[in-house]
């Protein structure tokens, strides 16, 4: 599976403390929303990086191994996303669109998540359009479709749902909360 | 954790014992946590600018330096500037210093001078005590 990072940080051969040290200062550095890959060698690292996320806010993705080297993938909060504000109306709860995808019915999801999120569980069949690059692949949906618009919470589907009402798609419906409530199927990216 | 307090009390002078004050101290400010140390008698060896460059394993565990070097575990000196760089406090014991006639000079940058008072004003509100 390949996963794209905005920042490398190499912590190979360090021992604990120093990969979390080290992640949480090359996690400053970063934008909200961008994601960190941090490669370390220290077995422990892999709960201390679930923990440390949890304790700071930010978003552990997930991790994968490469030899001895293991890779995590952590994306930084913003404040506001933890934080639900729905603007956009037209909206669709996740046992709505469970059954839905469990149903007869083809439908049209697209995942506004980074790539990274998206590698680690998305929906089946959901299509990947990070939010920052929804214009540039706006030719990519069809705007008389029923489109339904998922992340991980709801903020940043809601401003996918918004810019996609405003440029004259015709029925656009944010699901919430998103993906970090998801109880349906998911899948990988494959390689 | 930002709005979480850890308040540690450093008694103690070996390598064993930096470590365990300094690693916690050192992942508790990375968690966003606010984390002060009070360095009392032996304790006072982890801050002290040559005594720990060079602190003693306990006896019969001489051979564990090893270990550590195998391990590629940070030396003490590394994980000191990095807990003053994200901010940690460390307060020296005014009393031990006068006892054992050390001066604030011998002691890395950045180390306050406090009595008992300074380090209880500290932890009152502390979520999390450790002694080491």
């Amino acid at each position: 599976m390949t996963i794209q990072a905005n920042e490398t940080l190499d912590a190979t051969g360090l021992s604990c403390p120093m990969p979390i040290v080290k992640t949480k200062k090359a996690i400053t550095n970063l934008g909200p929303g961008q994601v960190i890959e941090v490669q370390a060698t220290d077995k422990g690292s892999t709960a201390d990086m679930k923990a440390w996320a949890d304790n700071t806010g930010h978003h552990y993705l997930g991790t994968t191994e490469e030899g001895d080297v293991l890779k995590h993938y952590i994306r930084k909060a913003s404040e506001s996303e933890s934080k639900e504000e729905t603007k956009h109306e037209d909206v669709v709860d996740l046992e709505n669109l469970r059954q839905k995808v469990e149903g007869d019915e083809k439908i049209s999801i697209i995942d506004v998540r980074e790539p990274a999120e998206y590698a680690f569980g998305h929906i089946p069949g959901a299509k990947n359009i990070p939010l920052d690059q929804l214009e540039e692949h706006i030719d990519e949906m069809d705007p008389e479709e029923d489109l339904h618009i998922i992340c991980r919470t709801g903020n940043r589907s809601d401003l996918a749902a918004q810019k996609l009402a405003e440029k004259g798609f015709k029925s656009v419906k944010n699901v919430v909360p998103g993906m970090s409530s998801w109880e349906g199927p998911t899948e990988k990216n494959q390689d | 954790m930002a709005n979480t307090k850890i308040a540690i009390i450093a008694a103690n002078g070996g390598l064993f014992d930096a470590y365990k004050v300094f690693n916690i101290a050192s992942v508790g400010a990375a968690s966003d946590a606010e984390v002060g140390i009070f360095f009392t008698f032996e304790g006072l060896n982890l801050i002290h600018k040559d005594a720990h460059k060079n602190l003693p394993l306990p006896e019969g565990k001489e051979h564990f330096q090893e270990g550590f070097k195998n391990a590629n575990v940070p030396s003490i000196e590394e994980l000191v500037s990095m807990a003053q760089e994200m901010n940690v406090k460390m307060i020296g014991c005014q009393m031990t210093m006068d006892v054992m006639n050390l001066d604030k000079d011998q002691f890395v940058d950045g180390v306050e001078v406090g009595g008992a008072a300074s380090f209880i004003d500290f932890a009152k509100d502390a979520d999390m005590t450790l002694t080491f």
